[in-house]
């Protein structure tokens, strides 16, 4: 059973065009956490949310009758939190934040929800949940409690160029086309701003190859329109570090390889 | 005009072993390391080549895209038209190979190191690692790549952060030595404790060695701290010496390049271990305007009590070191005075300048000018 709230303090964008991501309610609001006025507490999403609608905000700065916008929905299917709803909507709308609407779904009708509502990218905390959607086709990916220390004026994205960075989560061809998709309009958006100041960043990393799989990546990446900010080619070194200064937002993994056929 | 010829293969054949290093046999493989035995060495696209070391094993050398390759051109568009333009100039330019930079002989020579390393210890990760950390846009990416390619240089890690600030990459990558064309990186980067310099192209470049890296230091405010030379300035040469007498057997504190030497230092013993001190192929050299009979002792009982050897000492008595540096011949020479560097690079000799100590304020009023 699915049901679906619009948020009446946000204006709903054009289906068409728009960038549905969406995001697990319990990856927002810190879960449980009531404080005395009804209102849930920040969750490690937060400063991935402001700066999705950082990004809105610019693109419409640019161009008020801009389409191509960030479409993000806040999905739920912790039946405590569907309780609740009426809290969590009205915590959404305490804190200002762009959500276009809620949806409560029970966990399985959950990937074909996603794939109802036209979620290009499902972003959320837990592991399992990752993999299911992505195995059902949805291009989603893991949040952690790093993504709560990320900025929240600028939406920076990581794509990963070699070809498999988790070894749970197998590329599938739909979700390597999801993958590339979803990265082409984002390198479409990225192209609304200049090189300085942007409040979107795409980031290249390649993990385990040399420079020439880094080097291919970056073909692969700009035949899908998509212009790179910032590359970073690892050759065996370890992520970690890497990561803790880069700060993305979150990882897409698939799709960008220059070793594919 | 460029007088020494850099042959690639003339560097590498008769010295290279291509070996197969298996993964196991790196060490242990921590956590993030799992992933790698999942592939297949094929997909790695580097079969043929070494792998690159763990970067806290190696002697990590960060070098920026401007110094190591020639972009004054790319440079100028950039200053006179914007970034866009210059990205776009990059991109139009992409299959155009950068000439040789300052940093080139240098890395050259570290490569050639590294071969003499591989073998005689085939399964060690201390060696050189070069990486090409540069604020550029991804954007250049292709055409650096290119042009790493076209040079045959091993240079397999890079960043390009696009305008952020590379000091936080540095780090990660347990750098040990950064050569920039910015002085304000530089200023960053040795503020964090990490042995930085800036380099310039000299007007005209002398032959340096192709199978010897040699490296040059100054010794006051780049080996040793500037203790010295606030004392030399505030008080002049009478007083210098003086102070130097009294506290001959007081070691002098460390300075920005000093770890860097002792990272040379443990290299050179693994060449020594193997019966090969007459022909290490790692030679330094300091280059003081300190007196062999007085002030110098102070330094030399320094070095002798840090455990660190340096090949040739010569002690100027503030005779000028351009000539002396001539004759060296170093692949780098470090100084914290813009005066030598500028000498030094007037005779050829490629010179970096590490922006540490009391001598900057006298930089900034100095008029030097550019002597072309």
């Amino acid at each position: 059973m699915v049901s679906t709230v619009q948020n009446t303090d946000v204006k709903q964008k054009d289906s068409d065009h728009a960038v549905v991501v969406a995001v697990a309610s319990r990856a927002v609001f810190e879960p449980g956490a009531g404080g005395g006025d009804g209102v849930y507490a920040e969750g490690v999403a937060f400063p991935l949310l402001q700066a999705l609608q950082k990004v809105n905000e610019r693109l419409l700065e640019e161009n008020s009758a801009e389409s191509l916008l960030f479409d993000i929905v806040l999905i739920t299917t912790d039946s405590q939190q569907q309780q609740q709803s009426s809290q969590l909507i009205s915590s959404t709308k305490h804190y200002g934040l762009e959500v276009s609407r809620f949806c409560f779904s029970t966990e399985e009708d959950f990937s074909e929800s996603l794939l109802k509502n036209n979620v290009q990218l499902f972003l959320s905390t837990d592991r399992n949940e990752v993999s299911q959607t992505s195995q059902k086709g949805v291009l989603s990916a893991l949040l952690d409690e790093y993504t709560a220390s990320c900025p929240s004026e600028q939406l920076r994205v990581l794509l990963c160029g070699d070809a498999v960075i988790r070894p749970d989560t197998n590329p599938t061809p739909a979700s390597r086309q999801a993958a590339q998709s979803f990265s082409a309009r984002l390198g479409k958006m990225r192209q609304r701003f200049g090189m300085s100041d942007s409040p979107l960043s795409i980031t290249l990393m390649t993990s385990c190859g040399g420079r020439d799989s880094c080097g291919g990546a970056l073909q692969t990446l700009r035949s899908l329109g998509i212009s790179a900010d910032e590359a970073y080619c690892l050759a065996g070194a370890p992520q970690g570090p890497i990561l803790s200064v880069l700060r993305p937002h979150f990882l897409l993994s698939d799709g960008f390889s220059g070793l594919e056929d | 005009m460029v007088k020494m010829s850099l042959d690639p293969v003339q560097v590498m054949s008769g010295q290279v072993k291509e070996l197969k290093v298996a993964p196991s046999s790196n060490g242990d493989s921590r956590g993030s390391w799992e992933e790698k035995e999942e592939f297949d060495q094929d997909h790695l696209g580097l079969t043929s080549k070494p792998i690159p070391p763990k970067p806290e094993n190696a002697v990590t050398i960060a070098v920026s895209s401007r110094v190591l390759f020639r972009t004054e051109r790319e440079q100028k568009v950039f200053e006179q038209k914007g970034v866009e333009e210059y990205l776009r100039y990059q991109i139009e330019h992409e299959n155009e190979p950068f000439a040789p930079g300052p940093a080139f002989p240098f890395v050259k020579a570290l490569e050639a190191v590294n071969s003499r390393l591989r073998e005689l210890y085939p399964q060690s990760e201390e060696l050189f690692d070069i990486v090409l950390v540069t604020y550029n846009h991804a954007h250049v990416g292709i055409r650096l790549i290119n042009t790493i390619n076209h040079h045959n240089l091993f240079i397999e890690r890079f960043c390009m952060t696009g305008g952020s600030s590379p000091i936080g990459y540095l780090k990660a990558w347990h750098t040990n030595l950064y050569l920039s064309a910015d002085a304000d990186k530089v200023r960053e980067a040795l503020a964090e404790g990490i042995a930085a310099a800036t380099m310039f192209m000299p007007e005209k470049l002398t032959e340096v060695s192709q199978s010897q890296l040699r490296v040059a230091f100054d010794g006051d405010a780049v080996l040793f701290s500037d203790e010295s030379e606030r004392i030399f300035k505030a008080h002049g040469l009478d007083k210098f010496f003086e102070h130097e007498k009294e506290n001959e057997d007081t070691l002098l504190d460390h300075g920005p390049l000093k770890g860097f030497l002792e990272a040379l230092g443990k290299l050179q013993k693994k060449f020594y271990a193997k019966g090969h001190r007459l022909d290490c192929p790692i030679r330094t050299f300091l280059v003081t305007a300190r007196s062999a009979a007085s002030s110098g002792i102070r330094a030399l009982k320094t070095l002798r009590a840090w455990g660190l050897e340096i090949d040739e000492a010569l002690f100027l008595a503030g005779a000028p070191k351009g000539p002396m540096l001539e004759k060296i011949r170093p692949h780098i020479y470090f100084d914290d005075q813009m005066f030598h560097v500028e000498g030094a690079a007037e005779m050829g000799t490629i010179a970096a300048h590490v922006p540490y100590g009391i001598a900057q304020k006298h930089n900034a009023k100095q008029n030097t000018g550019v002597r072309k």
